[in-house]
């Protein structure tokens, strides 16, 4: 890793100290252009081809946009799009309400509070597949705590899974079960940040409550959560694991989201020309969310500088 | 290297404790039933109401590893062993090389600016925030290709791969803390860069590369979709199994599958309380600090 | 035992083979030889690891291990797939659904057998043994071609599971017969005058709320009556609706594969027919509504003690009777399961054939072919194919078994499973089945979870059959 200046010809000049950085950096490019790029851009190729992975005699054949095409126009690709955007619009503000609630609860230092913090914090270090698990078994229909306890008060069976809006309400509440405590902990670093003399002068200046929130204690958290919804945003727009233990995307289609049906695409229909060309459009918006998320990173770190 | 706390604003009694306590033990309830349902008879399992006093059993976890499969006959291993091999291993290894790897652009990518840092950055942050089964479309026929499919080495290329952004951004926080009067100071004393950097920076930011691995191993031994279409029957994990499991032909056993998920959670559960001081920065890839 | 043929001579064969086969000497340098098989999670494959460890012992000397994957149901089509387009070549043998032949025999993946059997008379004594249905369902592609590729490694179908303590209820049978005017059925004899309608009835008999009379007690927890396969997983809705269409004299497609499936798959007589699997899933438990209550859900519902009948597949029938596992083991009957009445009287009980066939892959030596034949030969005996009837719980496709005067005492639902056997049918065996099955369990699920009618269902199971199949190219 040291540069000898004395050193010559291509070793010296490899090493010399304008290279430091691009040497340091190269094996992790290498490894994601090898692993993760290569693979990409040899599926953005296969997006134009009809392909079936599962022959492997016979080759790709030339489609041109037609891949594109057919998705654009495709009932059924839109239908998973809008399940998926219900799913993440429905989870991600409940998230960000408990959240934000459950940050409140816990701002202040009070006895016990890392331990139960602990028991708050746990669900988003799980598994999502686990968590889709625990979930299939609590709403099991004949054996399932949730229906049983709902039947203790009403006298009829409950059945979370049967209809396409209740399937969905059913995934939502177990994604946000599991993601509420990460925005808890954005709203916790924004509400820390508040400096203690703004609120010392407010004190002063008699302001109510509802002001001081506004004014001083917003301002702080209002980027965190920001990113809190960014960040979950692109997340739950992945999601796969819940719905493809807990409902494999029924009743119907209902709660198939994009990924579930990428998946289903390449890996039971294996149409994998097509699936390679929704691929892409699916990563299209994961690029525009993550640079709007590094966008805002970005603002907030000026922000607090200034 | 700061080692905060959860920071709070203010202090509040015992009050508080007691509607934190009754909400949080709510809240936690799922993960509590199922670790109580492992513990049950199969009867006990399924019984309503909840029994929450009950004989607790070990049989579960026993099953989890030996059972009968069939009626009358000898207890077999279910491969359960290998499966937490194989979470272990692939887990451990391709964190460790990503590590390496990560801390290395780290470094660069905090000292030594590029031309285009940010782009560069960002370019290897998508990687960590493409889904999984679009990256798996392509990679599973060239896997094909090159043989990898079923292999250790595949998989744990790919595992490296995938917690590379990861590391690196991670990491590169950790740097991005330091003090940079320390390592002007020594460079002004003529020490070279690799002592700065194996010396005085590298020092400082162990825990957080301790967090940064914990983190990652996480991270993998929770990941289902990869695992799911590229491991084989060698190389099987434990995520991968369970939701096999569900589905066996013995009828749904609550208490088996309780005992699995209590397994393949709880060392999650515990490892989770010992980084909370880094929750915020690992569950953000790094990105947020503070 | 109507419709079985009987070969006293390639049974003496096939015995003889194996029994001569044990006496061969061993030479002198025995070699490891591991057979991976692909399988379903479940008893029948289970029992066969179990017995091929406790018992088998090469013929050639050589040291020969099964090593069997067990991969659950609702993802074992998937799994495999993967694998081996994958072209990890990971087994050399594979316990294969039906009908997945065509579409792993044109990706190559599966080898075919004819040059062996020629090859081989001990082979030629097992095909000659085999039931028709199986050649045909299980072992040959195209679909009842001589193209042999496959063995029944466990052959299947649904039958009814019953619970005795309540169809055999004196009180019971008294307020059924006041009610519906007929007898319900608690002997083998009468099942058989059971048919869909009848089922239904059933159904409401028992559906009971939870404190009401059951049998002679009371029901700790509501009660229903009936259920059937009506999942999303797999094949577990199309199983059973398919049955129903061929009950009601329907068709699935056009058998030649060369015209529309339009006007086919959803006539107005099918249309009929899923109409009333529909309206039969009322009397199932509250998760028939979910869409996912397949084949393991009513298993274990049964076996909880949550349901009087069910129509299921006899491969999960052994833990049923199991203590164990299942509180109803010692209160279990079994009976041919329902069908659609014909207009002279008689039942129509065309059924959906389950089972597996297992198959060789093409990437083996002729080493490991020719222990993977001899497994073959071991498994499919007259012994073996005896204890896995006695002892596993299991069925068996060979004649010389079937045919066997005690056959259908060895175990509780070898009577059903062998009256059931010349009903069978199979679903398409192209290569492009498992879109076919895919798409038409999702139209399945809407429709069985109330979101479109049987009708809407079918058409749009024609429309995409078509264009499928004209994609194929195999209809213009």
């Amino acid at each position: 890793m040291p540069a000898p200046r004395s050193a010559r010809g291509f070793l010296g000049w490899l090493l010399a100290p304008e290279r430091r950085g691009p040497l340091l950096i190269a094996p992790a490019i290498a490894t994601l252009v090898i692993v993760n790029i290569f693979p990409l851009l040899w599926s953005y190729g296969l997006s134009f081809f009809s392909y079936n992975a599962k022959k492997i005699g016979v080759p790709p054949r030339w489609r041109g946009l037609d891949n594109y095409v057919d998705l654009f126009t495709d009932e059924d690709v839109w239908g998973r799009f809008q399940n998926t955007a219900v799913i993440v619009i429905g989870s991600v503000a409940v998230q960000l309400v408990v959240g934000f609630l459950l940050a409140l609860l816990f701002a202040r230092e009070f006895p016990l509070r890392r331990y139960l913090l602990m028991l708050v914090l746990a669900p988003m270090m799980l598994s999502l597949s686990a968590v889709g698990v625990f979930f299939k078994l609590f709403y099991e229909p004949t054996f399932g705590f949730i229906p049983r306890l709902v039947q203790t008060f009403t006298g009829e069976p409950f059945v979370i899974l049967s209809t396409p809006v209740k399937a969905t309400i059913a995934i939502v509440f177990a994604d946000a079960w599991m993601w509420s405590p990460f925005v808890m902990l954005l709203v916790l670093a924004g509400l820390v940040s508040v400096p203690k003399y703004l609120y010392e002068a407010a004190e002063i200046d008699r302001a109510s409550a509802w002001r001081r929130f506004r004014t001083i204690t917003f301002p702080y958290i209002r980027s965190l959560l920001l990113l809190a919804l960014l960040f979950r945003t692109i997340e739950t727009f992945k999601i796969f694991d819940v719905p493809y233990v807990l409902t494999e995307g029924g009743p119907g289609t209902s709660t198939e989201t994009i990924s579930v049906y990428l998946f289903r695409v390449a890996f039971n229909y294996f149409q994998t020309g097509r699936a390679s060309a929704l691929g892409y459009i699916v990563l299209f918006g994961v690029i525009v969310l993550t640079s709007l998320y590094l966008y805002a990173i970005q603002s907030r770190s000026s922000e607090s500088i200034e | 290297m700061s080692q905060r706390e959860v920071r709070s604003i203010g202090t509040a009694g015992w009050g508080r404790t007691l509607t934190a306590a009754i909400i949080s033990l709510i809240y936690f309830f799922p993960v509590l039933f199922i670790i109580l349902t492992a513990f049950k008879s199969r009867q006990d399992a399924l019984a309503w109401p909840v029994k929450f006093i009950f004989t607790p059993t070990v049989t579960n976890f026993v099953s989890v590893f030996y059972r009968t499969t069939v009626e009358g006959g000898e207890a077999e291993a279910t491969g359960f062993g290998l499966y937490f091999f194989n979470s272990l291993f692939i887990g451990g290894s391709s964190v460790l090389l990503a590590l390496i790897i990560g801390t290395s652009a780290a470094y660069a990518f905090s000292r030594f600016p590029l031309k285009g840092n940010e782009t560069y950055l960002f370019m290897i942050l998508t990687t960590r925030m493409m889904p999984p089964i679009v990256a798996i479309i392509p990679i599973f026929v060239l896997f094909r290709i090159f043989g990898l499919s079923g292999t250790y080495v595949g998989i744990i290329a790919l595992y490296t791969a995938f917690n590379l952004p990861f590391s690196v951004w991670m990491v590169k926080s950790f740097f991005d803390d330091l003090d940079r009067d320390i390592e002007d100071a020594a460079r002004m004393d003529g020490s070279s860069e690799w002592k700065v950097f194996r010396k005085i920076c590298l020092p400082q930011v162990y825990a957080g590369l301790a967090a940064t691995f914990v983190f990652a191993i996480i991270l993998t031994w929770n990941e289902f979709v990869f695992a799911l279409l590229l491991t084989g029957t060698q190389t099987r994990t434990v995520p991968v199994q369970i939701v096999r499991t569900i589905g066996g032909s013995m009828g749904v056993d609550w208490g088996l599958m309780s005992a699995l998920e209590t397994l393949f959670i709880i060392p999650v559960v515990l490892v989770t309380f010992a980084l909370q001081n880094q929750l915020l920065r690992g569950v953000t890839f790094g990105t947020i600090r503070r | 035992m109507k419709g079985l043929k009987f070969s006293i001579a390639a049974a003496a064969i096939t015995a003889g083979a194996v029994l001569g086969g044990a006496f061969t000497a061993a030479p002198a340098s025995a070699k490891d030889v591991i057979i991976n098989m692909a399988a379903p999670d479940w008893q029948p494959t289970r029992f066969m690891q179990e017995e091929f460890n406790r018992t088998y012992k090469s013929k050639t000397g050589n040291n020969v291990k099964l090593v069997i994957d067990f991969i659950p149901w609702p993802s074992f089509y998937q799994r495999v797939a993967a694998s081996l387009s994958s072209g990890e070549k990971k087994y050399q043998m594979i316990v294969t659904d039906s009908q997945w032949m065509g579409d792993f025999v044109e990706g190559g993946h599966y080898l075919k057998l004819n040059k062996y059997i020629d090859a081989d008379p001990e082979l030629q004594a097992v095909i000659a043994d085999m039931h028709q249905v199986l050649k045909d369902t299980s072992s040959s592609y195209p679909y009842k071609s001589t193209n042999y590729y496959g063995f029944p490694q466990f052959p299947d179908n649904m039958v009814t599971f019953y619970r005795t303590d309540l169809f055999c209820n004196a009180k019971e049978r008294a307020a059924f017969k006041a009610k519906y005017k007929k007898a319900l059925p608690c002997y083998y004899h009468e099942w058989q005058d059971v048919d869909w309608n009848q089922w239904g009835n059933i159904g409401e008999f028992f559906t009971r709320k939870k404190g009401s009379a059951l049998g002679d007690g009371k029901a700790d927890d509501d009660f229903y009556g009936i259920a059937y396969q009506a999942g999303k997983g797999y094949d577990f809705s199309t199983s059973q609706i398919h049955t129903m269409i061929w009950d009601a004299g329907g068709d699935i497609w056009d058998e030649t594969d060369t015209k529309p499936a339009s006007g086919v798959i959803n006539s107005a007589v099918n249309v009929k027919a899923m109409e009333q699997f529909l309206d039969l899933l009322k009397w199932s438990p509250p998760v028939a509504k979910t869409g996912q209550m397949d084949i393991f859900v009513i298993q274990d519902l049964y076996m909880q003690g949550k349901v009087a009948a069910i129509v299921d597949w006899v491969g999960v029938a052994g833990p049923v009777i199991d203590p164990k596992a299942s509180k109803v083991a010692d209160k279990s009957a079994f009976a041919q399961a329902p069908g659609t009445r014909k207009s002279d009287g008689t039942i129509n009980r065309s059924s959906n054939i389950g089972g597996q066939p297992f198959v060789l892959t093409t990437w083996n030596n002729d080493e490991v072919i020719h222990e993977a034949l001899d497994v073959v030969k071991w498994w499919l005996s007259k012994p073996v194919q005896t204890k896995f009837v006695r002892e596993g719980g299991g069925q068996s496709g060979m004649l010389s078994v079937l045919n066997d005067p005690g056959y259908a005492t060895w175990s509780p639902f070898a009577r059903a499973f062998a009256d059931n056997i010349q009903w069978q049918k199979d679903m398409w065996h192209i290569p492009e089945f498992f879109p076919l099955l895919t798409q038409q369990q999702e139209q399945f699920d809407k429709a069985i979870t109330g979101q479109i009618s049987a009708k809407q269902a079918l058409d749009s199971v024609a429309a995409y059959q078509d264009k499928t199949l004209k994609e194929a190219g195999r209809i213009k």
